[in-house]
């Protein structure tokens, strides 16, 4: 077998919250040497965040947050208020390959860490910065948080039920989008680099990167300049599109009834078809209220109504299975238990990582979602402590010995 | 200037959104990319618009146009062994094959690695599918709303604990395939990557799903650590996290950080009820969100928009307006980024389209040329560069 793809490859992780240990996530899944550079004077917000073994928290490494996204990197602590912490930063950049940040803009050049510094230390490096805002324009120091993205970039008004309000995504979205493309970014660079010789800098602002996947309801605007409007679940070009209420979980959590839904997405007249006969009622095949996609259209409330009379008899998993068997798509709309423990496929794939760690003990983690035929892909290690490798990185990566490593710890400089 | 991946000549045989969205990322960073269409109808976006005056038409969907730019054209009916020759010609002369074929047809057409590596050991070849190509679901049918629903985020959208006859409720766009896109992306330069310094291709292939249930953010690490299951009727465990109204539009209110709810009391000119220990800090304001929502609510219903952003964003409180799609095009910000861009096509007309999600400082991100019509580059591609005579292209396409 031959190396990871991105074994050698070192990145001076200056990251924190979501957005950018996203990005650097999926350059560890590739096998490259992540060093996260934290500090216990303001520690990564994830490590303060829930969830927590049995909902206590337990320190700065307990976060499942945390440990879901910081996977297979390490740890260095450095506390820049002091002496001789920053020296030790700019040490790490002469040998690293990539330098990554979601730092506010500006934040990284008053620290004496911007490009244009960092390049005076080495010629070649290649340097991200994934902002809310971008490096340039007026609202450029503005402050982003993952949340405020959402309705920032335009998917919150393009999201909601009919005639509704605007909503939510359910999660901050705009960040694993905004580490992804910054992750891409970085390989574009990386590829540019390794034929060329040249590095550079890279201004992703997580709200444009976030409208390059929204060009639906931008295009609508500037084609025919009108909003869209919020259609729910529904789509212009399938009927029934939906999601549908099952029968609840039979088994109550923390005392709570947990309800089920199945999404179904009907391709075309004779997914419709092949779908009328599965939920028993093969006459509705010829109906004309249903024959066409403009019929189902127009008549599409009373058609829901109809699949969710049949869908209420049944679980979210045999519904899908039994509209799956008829060749039509639909899914359970899956939860946390769902996708843990009762998704077979996952399972059978090996999606998920169980690695011990030394505070939460082995728990399980999302893994790689990616398979590649001939360089091998393993997570490597659980989430680092804070500081986990910081005396591993200063000798090993930057020649430090024994004795200045106490000096400087001393100085509280590795806190 | 040349773009980086200038010297990268990709395959694509893709459909809607992932592949498609995959090989535009590489695309826009100077790839080749001949994008393989089946005869007839082509590409599925070339259905879903949006279209110009809602009129549907194959030569003008934003959607295709938009995920095609900087793309040459060509239809080949790889089911049919002279057309899947074609392919495997054009796959010889790759470095990378990027598809969504659902696995079912891959298998029928016989699209797969080893039998493309015999004659290009070189080639890449990426395959991105809803749920990957293995495994009990690999021949599961999927739309992006099944996808998006089995990657384990649509559960966490909805009306909240307030509405629970509400469903979970689908993010506007194609966020599945978008995902699986820049997933694949990532993962097919890691193997261009890989064989910069091995000489030798590989089979990636990434799972849709996978992808979505990678940025659970932290909501799927709740079941192993906490047993607790989390949906759309969950609290959030710290406020205020809210669209709320304001005279003219919405807002999103937002104070993660302790300093930011200060600031934001300051703003509303320090009103008693913020003194409440119930309110005392983020954890407290989730427990207590009804109370709190209802001050809040009223407060901010006398504001405006753009006014309460600005003074919010003045004192580092992270608000953000609501944008309808009016107000991106018209943000004095992006304006001045220049984010979005204007692009001529043909049959289309011109219109402005998103821009580059990454400004690169050395290697430009470039439209070069618009989507293709449906086997515009057949007679350059097959004719010029492999070679057939015209009489062959003749019959073939008699053939479809």
């Amino acid at each position: 077998m031959a190396d990871a793809p991105l074994s050698g490859i070192r990145i001076a992780d200056f990251t924190w919250v979501w957005a950018g240990p996203y990005c650097t996530l999926q350059l560890a899944h590739l096998g490259a040497d992540v060093i996260r550079i934290e500090t216990a004077t303001r520690p990564c917000v994830t490590r303060m965040l829930p969830p927590w073994p049995g909902g206590k928290p337990a320190g700065l490494d307990s976060s499942g947050y945390y440990n879901q996204y910081n996977q297979g990197k390490r740890s260095l602590s450095l506390n820049f208020s002091k002496p001789g912490a920053l020296d030790l930063a700019r040490r790490l950049v002469a040998k690293s390959d990539v330098v990554v940040n979601n730092f506010a803009h500006g934040v990284m050049d008053r620290l004496g860490l911007g490009y244009e510094e960092l390049k005076k230390i080495r010629s070649d490096i290649i340097m991200i910065s994934l902002s809310g805002y971008g490096d340039t324009g007026p609202y450029s120091d503005f402050v982003a948080y993952g949340p405020a993205q959402v309705p920032l970039c335009g998917l919150s008004a393009l999201t909601g039920y009919v005639g509704g309000p605007p909503m939510h995504a359910g999660y901050s979205y705009a960040d694993p989008n905004a580490g992804v493309h910054g992750a891409f970014a970085i390989l574009t660079a990386l590829y540019h680099r390794e034929l060329t010789g040249q590095g550079q800098y890279m201004d992703m602002s997580q709200w444009e990167c976030a409208m390059a996947v929204l060009p639906e309801g931008i295009l609508e605007y500037t084609m025919n300049g009108r909003e869209p409007e919020r259609i729910g679940n529904r789509d212009p070009m399938m009927a029934p599109h939906g999601i549908f209420r099952c029968k609840d979980r039979t088994e109550k959590v923390l005392g709570f009834t947990v309800d089920q839904f199945v999404a179904v997405a009907a391709s075309d007249n004779a997914a419709w078809q092949r779908m009328a006969a599965a939920i028993g009622r093969p006459e509705l095949a010829g109906d004309s209220r249903f024959a066409t996609l403009n019929a189902r259209k127009a008549n599409e409330t009373e058609l829901e109504a109809i699949v969710e009379a049949w869908s209420m008899t049944q679980t979210a998993p045999q519904a899908a299975q039994i509209l799956q068997d008829a060749g039509v798509a639909a899914f359970v709309v899956a939860d946390n238990k769902f996708l843990s423990e009762e998704d077979e496929h996952l399972k059978a794939r090996n999606y998920f990582v169980n690695l011990p760690h030394p505070v939460v003990g082995v728990r399980q983690h999302c893994g790689i979602p990616w398979k590649m035929s001939e360089t091998p892909l393993a997570v490597r290690s659980s989430a680092p402590l804070l500081g986990q490798h910081t005396d591993e990185v200063l000798a090993q990566v930057l020649g430090l010995s024994e004795a200045e490593i106490k000096t400087l710890r001393e100085a509280g400089a590795l806190q | 200037m040349a773009g980086a991946l200038a010297r990268l000549k990709v395959v694509e045989i893709g459909e809607l959104v992932s592949a498609p969205y995959a090989a535009k990322l590489m695309a826009d960073m100077g790839a080749e990319v001949i994008k393989v269409e089946r005869p007839g109808a082509g590409d599925a976006a070339r259905t879903r618009g949006p279209f110009p005056g809602g009129k549907p038409h194959p030569g003008q969907s934003g959607l295709f146009l938009y995920l095609n730019a900087n793309k040459y054209g060509v239809t080949l009916d790889i089911a049919q062994p002279e057309g899947f020759e074609l392919l495997e010609e054009l796959a010889a002369g790759a470095d990378v094959l990027i598809h969504n074929v659902w696995p079912p047809d891959m298998d029928r057409v016989g699209l797969n690695f080893d039998r493309l590596a015999r004659r290009n050991p070189r080639l890449v070849m990426t395959s991105i599918t809803p749920f990957g190509t293995t495994g009990p679901h690999r021949s599961w049918r999927s739309e992006d709303l099944t996808t998006w629903s089995s990657g384990g985020v649509c559960v966490l959208n909805g009306a909240g604990p307030g509405h629970p006859e509400l469903p979970p409720l689908k993010a506007f766009g194609s966020h599945a395939g978008f995902q699986a896109g820049v997933h694949g992306a990532v993962a097919t330069m890691g193997a261009v990557f890989a064989r910069l310094r091995s000489g030798k291709g590989q089979h990636v292939e990434v799972s849709a799903q996978e992808s979505l249930v990678s940025q659970n953010e932290m909501v799927f690490e709740y079941w192993p650590y906490m047993d607790v299951i989390a949906t759309r009727l969950g609290r959030k465990p710290l406020q205020p996290l809210e669209t709320m109204q304001c005279k003219d539009g919405w807002i999103y209110i937002c104070c993660v950080e302790e300093h930011q709810w200060r600031s934001f009391v300051a703003l509303m000119g320090n009103p008693e009820w913020a003194d409440e220990e119930i309110f005392a800090d983020r954890l407290k304001r989730g427990e207590n969100w009804e109370a709190l929502e209802i001050f809040l609510r009223e407060w901010v219903g006398e504001q405006t928009v753009l006014d309460l952003y600005r003074k919010a964003q003045a004192q580092r409180v992270p608000f953000a307006p609501v944008s309808t799609m009016g107000d991106l095009l018209n943000s004095e910000h992006l304006k001045a980024r220049g984010f979005f861009v204007e692009l001529a096509h043909p049959v289309a007309g011109q219109h402005r389209y998103p821009g580059a999600p990454v400004q690169y400082g050395a290697t430009p991100w470039q439209i070069r040329m618009p989507a293709p019509a449906l086997g515009q580059h057949n007679g350059e591609i097959f004719g010029q560069r492999l070679g057939l005579a015209r009489e062959r292209l003749d019959q073939l396409n008699a053939r479809g």
